[in-house]
């Protein structure tokens, strides 16, 4: 490992990135090297975004997304981790579907939009089958290979005291595949989002993806840019939130535990 | 695209009978709810309205309005009954109906404004372009938003008027609000926008070189608002209070541009200044069928469609 700036320093450096990103997308429109009418500077977007927060249903569209993407993470989380300790735990299971999911996983959730439509029409439920199908392929993907990273010689040891099947699976399986399983979650958590947004942009739920459209159609540039600033910055929390979780969870971890200074 | 994947969508939907949810019946004592389908333009104003100032209420019925991508994404919704209402342009009305789709057309929806020049449709260049009226379009390209729609056809129309060859005229397909951006960079010769991207290009020093709907028809009427054959057979009454109620609405829209432009920010992210200059479109509460009629006799003669559909079989 190599010594980086410390827990501050990288906070500090993450900022002055996106200052410097700030910078470059305000200075660029108003040098003429981008049409200012398709790519308006900084300074306007964010008046934009203090527009937006004024409407009622800019905080509606907030709560839908942050409810889509949060259900369809939930679900898939779940039926991840049952799937992936189940099917992971039993060598024939595994060996009958890992050509099947690996067949299924790369399909890109956006290709099932018309499947979505015809099932669901264009209510909530069809943005949510994008999500799920993209999201529990990250988790059970993770899951599969935490289950089958037992170490061999625990394994023995386990069998030799003979635990039984939940105690291995609480004393053996989980401890080894929850380090993959939070990696799933955490992946989980972006892609999901990226799919939310996609489906009210798309399919026109209701949500910041929809708003976006909405303002797209209405030729209002500044207030389109800034809702994609707050899709940004939802991600940005998606991604802090889910690494507090993981060291969190996983404060017992090796990794984990050498990031802690000493 | 996403249009023409909707039509074959509905005929999917159509061939797999998942009707699913069957239009709600009247409950004794409470108001009928009907959810419509429209996209957030201008064009649907009216209905917005109406809704604010009660004209449906009270005709008991409680409207919720659900914004779409595209009007022929809403077909779809209203055949498998998803809507009980739609809003979609004419053209694509009389496509869905030509591939036998069970739709019944029960008010107008929005008309040009009949004025050359005027209206809130228009075929835009850059200011320094070589074309001069529409028949120098022969040979140009020219943006639509759909190929093989209402767009294409009536540019055509008024290429033909001006005697030039409609034949001859290259569609590139964009999304409206990708194409001032596209004019600028000279990835296409000329546009056909509508409000407010139309009055966004003007502002920005472009020219109108064609209005294509009044070239088509006077007073053409652009898009309507229609329901399912078998709601417009199950609950001909609850239809025929949505028709009033529309017409209402329509003429009231009509007689307060104020009030129209006012109603476009709660549904729309068209702001203040804009809505205040933009050119609004007609709303006649009458359907202009002869205009249907000639919509008709261009999608036969441009192949988008192989025979006519039954005007009067899906008009009111």
């Amino acid at each position: 490992m190599t010594r980086g700036p410390g827990r501050a320093g990288r906070v500090l450096l993450g900022a002055l990135g996106l200052i410097g990103f700030g910078v470059l997308l305000e200075v660029a429109p108003r040098l003429g090297l981008v049409p200012a009418a398709y790519a308006p500077p900084t300074s306007r977007i964010a008046g934009a975004l203090a527009d937006q927060t004024r409407r009622p249903e800019f905080w509606e569209a907030l709560a839908d997304t942050l409810r889509t993407w949060l259900t369809g993470l939930a679900v898939a989380v779940a039926a991840g981790l049952v799937v992936g300790v189940v099917v992971g735990a039993v060598p024939l299971l595994r060996a009958a579907t890992a050509s099947t999911i690996e067949f299924l996983r790369p399909i890109p959730s956006v290709a099932l939009i018309p499947l979505a439509v015809l099932l669901y029409g264009s209510g909530v439920r069809a943005t949510l089958l994008l999500v799920v199908y993209a999201s529990f392929w990250q988790v059970l993907v993770q899951v599969l290979h935490g289950v089958a990273d037992v170490d061999p010689v625990a394994r023995d040891t386990a069998r030799s005291y003979r635990l039984g099947r939940l105690a291995r699976i609480r004393f053996l399986v989980w401890p080894t595949a929850l380090p993959y399983a939070v990696t799933g979650v955490r992946l989980a958590a972006s892609v999901a989002l990226v799919l939310a947004i996609t489906g009210e942009l798309v399919i026109g739920t209701p949500g910041l993806g929809k708003e976006i459209a909405i303002a797209q159609t209405s030729n209002a540039v500044p207030a389109m840019y800034a809702l994609v600033v707050v899709t940004g910055l939802l991600g940005v929390t998606a991604n802090v939130a889910t690494r507090a979780a993981e060291r969190r969870v996983l404060a017992w971890h090796p990794a984990i535990r050498a990031e802690v200074p000493a | 695209m996403r249009r023409r994947f909707s039509v074959l969508l509905a005929v999917a939907l159509l061939a797999a009978g998942c009707g699913s949810d069957e239009p709600s019946t009247s409950t004794p004592g409470q108001p009928d709810k009907i959810s419509a389908g429209v996209i957030a333009i201008v064009d649907v104003a009216p209905i917005y309205l109406g809704k604010q100032k009660g004209f449906f209420s009270q005709r008991n019925i409680d409207l919720t309005l659900s914004t779409s991508q595209g009007g022929a994404a809403i077909v779809p919704g209203v055949v498998s009954g998803q809507f009980q209402i739609g809003f979609s342009n004419m053209t694509s009305l009389l496509l869905g109906a030509s591939k036998g789709l069970p739709i019944k057309i029960v008010s107008n929806g929005v008309a040009s404004t009949g004025a050359a020049g005027k209206d809130y449709s228009g075929v835009v260049v850059k200011a320094d372009s070589p074309v001069r009226t529409a028949a120098d379009l022969a040979g140009r390209r020219v943006s639509v938003n759909t190929l093989q729609n209402i767009g294409d056809t009536t540019v055509r129309a008024s290429v033909r008027k001006a005697g030039g060859d409609p034949k001859a005229v290259k569609f590139v397909e964009l999304a409206f609000p990708d194409m001032p951006a596209a004019l600028q960079a000279g990835r296409v010769d000329a546009i056909w926008v509508v409000e407010p991207f139309l009055s966004a290009a003007t502002t920005a020093g472009g020219r109108v070189v064609a209005s294509n709907y009044v070239d088509t028809a006077p007073d053409l009427t652009v898009a309507a608002y229609f329901t399912s054959k078998q709601l417009a057979t199950s609950n001909p009454d609850l239809v025929k209070r949505f028709t009033e109620a529309m017409a209402q609405s329509l003429s009231y829209a009509e007689a307060h541009p104020d009030e129209v432009r006012q109603v476009l920010g709660t549904y729309t992210q068209i702001s203040p200044e804009v809505a205040a200059k933009l050119t609004l479109p007609k709303w006649p509460a009458e359907i202009n069928r002869q205009s249907v009629q000639t919509l008709a006799d261009l999608a036969v003669g441009d192949g988008l469609i192989e025979k006519a559909p039954d005007i009067n079989a899906l008009l009111p």
